[in-house]
């Protein structure tokens, strides 16, 4: 621990440190645009000036390492001048088309210019006209105008994907960010650049121009994509977004994690959110020659019926349960309850998405989000034979599709024929639906709340985002509910108090 | 009893006073009458239906849209009326705009005219000058509130 | 015997014809007479065939509007009542004409017509005995509506006129003490003679604070701004508020038709009724010396359109009042009555009787 002086207090704050990040542990922000966390400090925007006492010019905080005895101000005239001084050569070139700028609302550019700007224009030349449509990824456009060359984006290629796909090109006033000979950038995490990038010059076409950031909320999630559990947040349309729009997400950004997935997340959890919004199943369905809608209080009647009469039977061993990966670890024990301690001799087994291809990096082979939370519990994962399972059986329940990665639809058809009752707890439409007689919506992963534990054993609480489409419940309200009308409820409940 | 008799005094002051009104009133408008042109004596009353009040030149009115030369609305969706609108009857989408000087434009741009309330900040805060509240159209009335909402096109087309 | 039914009747006919053409009429003056005042243009909306003639046709557009609005009784409200107090209202207001002349009398072969409908020698006690009666429509009709604000407003208007019955009565003293009679018709004949020979010996220049007394307490029995506590239409809730349609409209008519008797009277016994001065039933009679002779007819023409011209007259000072003051609050409305307009008339008839043992 040294002693330093910030602005004329005292604190004493760990070697090592550069300026920039002492004052940040110290609640004193530094404006920066350059400066990332997670990458080496440059110094190329110049933002971050402040005055050392000793020394007689100002110094770079992002890459000034602390001394013992530093005396350092932040917010003296000397600094703010030079801020301004700073911010008038950037926006010289810029082309201030902030009304067309997706970050605007969020633009770091703009927030300092507020902050320590605010100045009339003293340039009276043009603003130099460049490619405003350049792509440099599939799904990022770059806007050399805007661009402040602060090479956040070249730094992330080199040291976090180690790709290097982009460089800076030219000198001086001409220097440019550019890919090299028309090869974009093809990695997994090229998502991350439009976040990373302070200003708008890195846009996502996936976001681009959907909708303007200041009638977005954003709250905290876990992407269920793989079995990482990368923290992320989901920025949904405000509740007070005065117009019907069916679309309620519209992107999804790290939430910075040092454990799990640092400042990052891939592609494909950013990308892959549409299922909150689309496909999604509304209402209870029960299949009588055709589908119709009916309340829960009678699916909970019918269903219930059919397990009390299958206990009183003592043909619990008709009953099969098939459970995806992706449910909560909370579900999971709900699950254990119902079926393994109340309802002893009833089949569970487990079905996960296939598992896909892993990089190196953050994204797992495993593509379910709790292949660790089940595994806690006595279900079967064996390799067994679907068919067998279901032979003989009398009552079956899907919680997702994901079963119909792992069979020939065909041969799941026909074996489903047999069976009285089939019912399917989904949050989206899928192969399942038409096989089945009850279709139950369930709630996705952002409309509920629960935990998950990741395949490197870190368990994580998440909570609710959205509120749930239609009128689709979290599988845990749909199984207590169940058990209470399945004559099992005192047990259920003795069995949970005592769990 | 004197403080009443005060009073009464004032009453007739107060009478004279109206009765001066009433006969000079009486003398101008029985001049416009027998035909002169008298405007600012008299009654001071707009006949509304057939005469009509000179519009303030700051004035706000409808809506319009103003267009660029190859008659494209000038709109870049920048959607800063449709935050700003206290009443919230402005609705925007965007879409890609195959210029890349342009970038946005709207594919959507609805004005509830059923909504407004005629503050004129959406006019204030569009950075492109592309609406404004001058047609000097304020007789808006309609007997259905479909006709009420104007769409890009029809405001487009009041600029013309 | 006959004859002199039917000369009765159709003096009736024509002085309620008279009387309720020149309340249209006052309703269209109203509203123009406070336009004008205020820079304005008035009612002029109505017409017929397009032809709008100033808005004349207004008070027949409110006519037709008044009769086919619904004729509300609100509930558990004595029906009965509820009906009768406007026509009781407008009845007291209108009979009031019946003692006043318009003219001399007139002679068609050897038959002599009094230009008044009922010649009565106590012509000035039964106009006042018929004012007061009018209290009866107010109380009747607050009481009738069963509405605690109506009976309140009909309260009001009660106290009010009685208060005022009492300043009007007094200033008429003064008058009496004066006139040789209290019928009417003789009160004018006597104001057509002449004080030291040039002046004509009109009620106001022998009573000029009997006039004024009885202006006063005359617009406070017309229950018109500024005295206008028993109706206050919109802030305090007068006594006809549960009256709609016609009922509603008769009223509104009887405030009118008390404007013009008030003007009436006033005229009659303040400004020589039908008198025109140094006018004399063969013509004029100048006291400077010089005589204009006329026909007896054109005496009698000139009679009767110098007594319209009077309540013309009246009844447009009485419009000016309504449209140039506020109303009066309840407390000033009453010091007024009681504490001012009444001792006042003490002083007049005081003064008066000195001045009659002196001269």
């Amino acid at each position: 621990m040294i002693k330093i002086t910030i602005n004329g207090k005292n604190y004493k704050v760990k070697e090592g440190l550069t300026i920039l990040e002492a004052s940040k542990q110290v609640g004193i922000e530094i404006p920066h645009f350059c400066y990332h966390p997670a990458l080496e400090s440059e110094g190329s925007c110049r933002m971050c000036l402040v005055e050392i006492k000793g020394v007689p010019k100002l110094q770079l905080a992002c890459s000034t390492p602390i001394k013992d005895g530093m005396e350092i101000e932040t917010e003296n005239e000397r600094v703010i001048e030079a801020r301004k001084a700073v911010l008038e050569f950037l926006l010289a070139g810029h082309p201030l088309d902030c009304p067309i700028c997706d970050k605007a609302g969020e633009c770091k550019l703009q927030d300092y210019y507020y902050k320590f700007g605010l100045f009339e224009d003293r340039f009276e030349e043009e603003k130099p006209k460049r490619d405003k449509l350049f792509r440099i990824a599939p799904n990022l456009i770059y806007d050399q105008e805007r661009c402040i060359l602060c090479t956040r984006c070249v730094r992330f290629l080199r040291e976090i994907t180690k790709t290097g796909e982009l460089g800076v090109l030219n000198r001086g006033k001409e220097s440019l960010i550019s890919i090299y000979e028309q090869e974009l950038i093809e990695n997994n995490y090229s998502g991350n650049l439009a976040d990373i990038c302070p200003v708008g010059a890195i846009t996502d076409i996936d976001f681009r121009f959907k909708i303007r950031t200041w009638f977005l909320e954003r709250k905290k999630s876990i992407c269920p994509i793989c079995s990482r559990g990368c923290n992320i947040n989901i920025h949904f349309l405000s509740p007070s977004f005065p117009f019907k729009v069916e679309k309620r997400v519209f992107r999804i950004t790290p939430e910075p994690n040092v454990k799990i997935n640092g400042y990052w997340i891939c592609n494909l959890g950013r990308y892959n959110y549409h299922y909150i919004d689309n496909d999604r199943i509304l209402h209870p369905l029960k299949r009588n020659g055709e589908l119709k809608q009916i309340s829960w209080e009678e699916f909970y009647e019918d269903i219930g019926n059919k397990i009390k009469i299958l206990i009183r039977r003592k043909k619990e061993e008709k009953i099969g349960v098939i459970v995806n990966l992706s449910l909560t670890n909370e579900e999971y024990e709900t699950l254990e309850i119902f079926f393994n301690k109340c309802i002893p001799g009833t089949e569970i087994i487990t079905f996960g998405k296939k598992s896909g291809k892993e990089d190196n990096f953050l994204l797992t082979e495993d593509r379910n989000a709790n292949r660790k939370g089940a595994g806690k519990y006595r279900f079967k994962e064996k390799k067994i034979d679907i068919l067998k399972f279901l032979n003989k059986k009398e009552l079956v329940i899907f919680f997702g599709h994901e079963i119909t990665e792992h069979c020939n639809i065909q041969l799941l058809s026909e074996a489903l024929k047999d069976i009285k009752t089939k019912v399917l707890i989904a949050s989206n439409k899928g192969p399942l639906i038409n096989l089945v007689d009850y279709i139950l919506p369930s709630t996705v992963i952002a409309e509920k709340e629960g935990s998950f534990t990741n395949s490197q054993g870190i368990t994580q609480k998440f909570y609710r985002v959205l509120e749930p489409l239609g009128e689709s419940r979290p599988e845990i309200e749909i199984l207590t509910s169940l058990a209470q009308k399945s004559g099992i409820w005192r047990n259920f409940l003795m069995t949970r108090r005592a769990g | 009893m004197i403080k009443s008799l005060v009073f009464l005094l004032e009453f007739l002051k107060g009478l004279w006073i109206t009765a001066k009104h009433f006969w000079i009133n009486i003398f101008f408008n029985f001049l416009k009458l027998i035909g002169f042109n008298i405007r600012d004596r008299g009654s001071v009353t707009i006949q509304y239906p057939e005469e009509k009040k000179e519009i303030a030149r700051r004035h706000r009115s409808l809506h319009r849209i103003l267009t660029r030369e190859d008659g494209s609305p000038r709109c870049v969706a920048c959607m800063l009326c449709m935050t700003v609108c206290p009443s919230e009857c402005i609705y925007i989408e965007a879409e890609e705009d195959p210029n890349p000087e342009i970038q946005k434009r709207p594919s959507k741009f609805i004005i509830d005219l059923s909504r407004c309330c005629f503050c004129g900040f959406c006019v204030e805060a569009c950075p492109e000058d592309a609406l404004r509240m001058d047609t000097n159209i304020v007789e808006l009335g309609e007997y259905n509130r479909e006709k009420l909402i104007y769409d890009l096109n029809r405001l487009v087309r009041i600029s013309k | 015997m006959f004859l002199d039914i039917l000369i009765i009747a159709i003096k009736i006919i024509l002085g309620i014809s008279w009387l309720l053409t020149l309340t249209l009429i006052l309703t269209w003056v109203e509203r123009k007479e406070s336009a004008v005042v205020q820079d304005r243009i008035g009612a002029n909306r109505a017409s017929i065939l397009g032809l709008r003639v100033f808005g004349l046709f207004q008070p027949i557009a409110d006519a037709i509007k008044m009769m086919f609005k619904e004729d509300f009784v609100p509930p558990f409200s004595n029906r009965f009542l509820h009906t009768i107090a406007p026509f009781l209202s407008f009845f007291f207001a209108v009979i009031t004409l019946a003692a006043i002349p318009f003219g001399d009398e007139i002679t068609i072969g050897s038959k002599v017509i009094a230009l008044q409908i009922v010649r009565m020698n106590v012509g000035l006690v039964f106009i006042l005995a018929m004012f007061s009666l009018g209290i009866y429509g107010i109380i009747i009709g607050g009481w009738a509506s069963n509405n605690k604000y109506t009976l309140l407003g009909g309260m009001r208007g009660t106290a009010q006129i009685i208060s005022y019955e009492i300043a009007l009565g007094l200033s008429l003293i003064g008058l009496i003490m004066i006139y040789p009679s209290l019928e009417l018709n003789e009160i004018v004949k006597y104001q057509g003679s002449l004080l030291f020979g040039f002046i004509p010996k009109w009620g106001v220049i022998l009573q000029p604070l009997g006039f004024f007394i009885f202006l006063i307490a005359g617009m406070a029995e017309t229950k018109r701004v500024p005295f206008d506590l028993p109706e206050g239409e919109s802030e305090i809730i007068g006594f006809y508020t549960e009256y709609s349609g016609m009922k509603f409209g008769l009223f509104m008519m009887t405030d009118f038709v008390e404007v013009i008797l008030i003007s009436a009277l006033v005229t009659t016994l303040f400004f020589g009724g039908w008198q025109v001065p140094y006018l004399y039933p063969d013509g004029f009679h100048f006291p400077w010396g010089g005589n204009i002779l006329l026909n007896k007819w054109i005496v009698t023409v000139l009679q009767v359109l110098s007594f319209n011209l009077k309540v013309a007259f009246f009844c447009w000072l009485l419009v000016l009042a309504r449209w140039t003051f506020p109303r009066y609050r309840y407390d000033q409305l009453m010091n007024l009555g009681w504490k001012l307009l009444i001792p006042m008339s003490f002083v007049n008839i005081i003064g008066t009787g000195l001045i009659l043992i002196l001269v």
